[in-house]
């Protein structure tokens, strides 16, 4: 006997069959149109969210945005022939900023981290960072590792939301935090000497310490994190990914990146744009 | 002029302008010894404007460019805020139960949220759904150089569009809930009197309402009005908090940039302050020529 309720359904799906082979082929298609890259591409204009860090990001003399992540921004935005728009945004809403599509891509010397990444999807890196710390004198005296920052008294300050912040938790889960919404405000606090320490992305914290020598200096020789940056881009595009992950490693083969990090990390001969 | 007589200068005026300026003066002394530090002003004036080396011509920086749209912010945002206020408030007075219950549901539910959340809740739901969506800043962008040169002279540029008209809609629909209580309180004073009279001299509900009522009830509120306006400056510096490149924001870019806290802080201060006092003259300029004319 025939089972006809079987029957039937081994008719609608042969019936439904090439339906289904229609819609598989539509959602790469569908994948690729609604891509940032096609986006980018129509609009001829990729708008870049940062946010400003020494010496990633920053204004000049003359208001123009400089730095590393500048550069990078503007050479990208050259190879895919579009023109560039930097949004400033704050940093504790620079995550918020891009998933409501304020605009296309993060590049802001954002570390790649696991809380992130549940938020966003991130490139291959573009660049690594470390962790670096700049002491007050007199506060911090006698001071040479993470261990004497680790101690109750102590009062670290850090920029809210960073990768600085995470850093300070894990390796100086003791001290006392103070969060700013801004590095300026947490190097005050330093320069006042109401902290003993900030701890920041190198150079920052180096380049801190030379511009006032008889009130601070670094503690520590070395980094004590390596961190990957890459850039941040909505979830669910993985055209976007691909596209920007091989123009990285591109960057990097072509040596731009090295030769962009020699100038704005390792050299100070930019220090007169800014000031 | 006022019949204000000028009051002699007695030994108490004295002794507090002396204690005021003392301590004025010891504070100052104790900051910069507390502080310990340095003091740079040199590089604020080119903050302001910068002379291009190239045409010898000066430009705007960035300092002047948050100051403009923090003007142009308030400007916008009070216009907007004072229709949408003058509606609510004549609802609100003379409305039937509806119109009162949704001048009443508008005034409570917006002075019962911070104007932070109310401008972040703005940026991130509401301008997200209508301004991002239907592409404000790719239509400017598609425009001819003279419009968009126009648009961004009266608003601001592409890329900063959406966060500016999300701004001035936030601080409009904020301020306009407390214009509404001071348009209705002017309402509610001019006396039942006024009606009466009107109404006996032949005039339409409608009429009395236009030509009587609302010209004493504006005469009433102009005052609160004008506070209100210097409150909308003031309160436009935490559209920063959603990187509309306004005067704070600016401001805290450069102390990022240059870590010059103090000094940029000082100046923006001042800035604040020489627009609302000069707002406030203003007004009271006003404020004397209306008595004497009454």
């Amino acid at each position: 006997m025939f089972d006809m309720k079987k029957v039937l359904m081994a008719v609608g799906l042969i019936l439904l069959m090439p339906l289904a082979l229609c819609l598989a082929g539509e959602t790469g298609d569908r994948l690729s149109k609604e891509s940032v890259i096609e986006k980018i591409q129509k609009d001829k204009v990729i708008r870049v969210g940062m946010s400003t860090f020494v010496p990633w990001a920053m204004k000049d003399k003359q208001g123009k945005l400089v730095g590393f992540e500048i550069d990078v921004a503007r050479q990208l935005a050259k190879d895919m022939g579009v023109d560039v728009e930097f949004v400033p945004t704050a940093w504790s809403g620079i995550i918020p900023a891009l998933m409501t599509g304020k605009f296309d891509v993060i590049i802001g010397g954002m570390g790649i981290t696991a809380q992130r990444n549940l938020k966003v999807n991130f490139t291959t890196p573009y660049d690594y960072s470390g962790m670096s710390m700049v002491a007050h004198r007199k506060k911090a005296q006698g001071f040479s590792s993470l261990a004497d920052f680790n101690k109750k008294d102590v009062n670290v300050a850090v920029r809210m939301g960073t990768t600085a912040e995470q850093a300070a938790r894990k390796f100086l889960p003791k001290a006392s935090l103070r969060l700013f919404e801004n590095e300026s405000q947490a190097l005050q606090e330093l320069n006042l000497g109401r902290v003993h320490a900030v701890v920041s992305s190198a150079p920052m914290p180096v380049f801190h310490a030379l511009k006032y020598p008889d009130k601070l200096f670094v503690p520590l020789e070395e980094n004590f994190t390596k961190e990957p940056i890459g850039f941040a881009i909505r979830k669910g595009d993985p055209d976007a990914v691909n596209f920007f992950n091989n123009w990285i490693i591109n960057q990097h083969a072509s040596g731009f990146l090295k030769e962009k990090k020699a100038f704005w990390f390792e050299s100070r001969d930019w220090e007169d744009l800014v000031k | 002029m006022l019949n204000k007589s000028v009051k002699p200068l007695t030994l108490v005026d004295l002794a507090v302008v002396l204690a005021v300026t003392a301590g004025v003066f010891f504070f100052f002394v104790r900051m910069v010894q507390v502080l310990d530090y340095h003091w740079d002003w040199q590089a604020i004036p080119g903050y302001f404007l910068f002379k291009d080396p190239e045409t010898g011509r000066f430009h705007a920086n960035m300092l002047l460019q948050g100051f403009g749209t923090t003007l142009k912010l308030s400007i916008w945002s009070m216009g907007i805020a004072f229709v949408l206020g003058t509606l609510s408030g004549i609802m609100g007075a003379r409305g039937g139960f509806i119109g009162q219950m949704i001048s009443r549901f508008y005034v409570e539910t917006v002075r019962n949220i911070p104007s932070l959340v109310l401008v972040i809740l703005f940026y991130y739901f509401v301008s997200s759904q209508f301004l991002d969506a239907m592409g404000l800043d790719q239509w400017v962008r598609n425009q001819s150089a003279p419009v968009t040169r126009a648009i961004s002279l009266l608003l601001a540029e592409s890329g900063q569009i959406n966060a500016f008209v999300s701004a001035a809609a936030a601080l409009a629909i904020y301020e306009g809930a407390y214009i509404s209580e001071i348009v209705r309180g002017g309402i509610n004073g001019v006396s039942g009197g006024q009606w009466e009279a009107a109404w006996s001299l032949g005039l339409s509900p409608f009429n009395t309402f236009r030509l009587v009522i609302l010209p004493q009830a504006f005469r009433r509120a102009a005052f609160p009005l004008a506070g209100q306006f210097i409150s909308t400056i003031k309160d436009s510096a935490i559209v920063s908090v959603i990187s509309v490149q306004e005067l704070t924001f600016q401001g805290m870019e450069l102390m990022a940039a240059t870590f010059l806290t103090f000094e940029i802080w000082i100046t923006i201060t001042l800035l604040y302050f020489i627009l609302t006092f000069s707002l406030s003259r203003t007004i009271s300029f006003f404020e004397k020529r209306m008595a004497i004319r009454q």
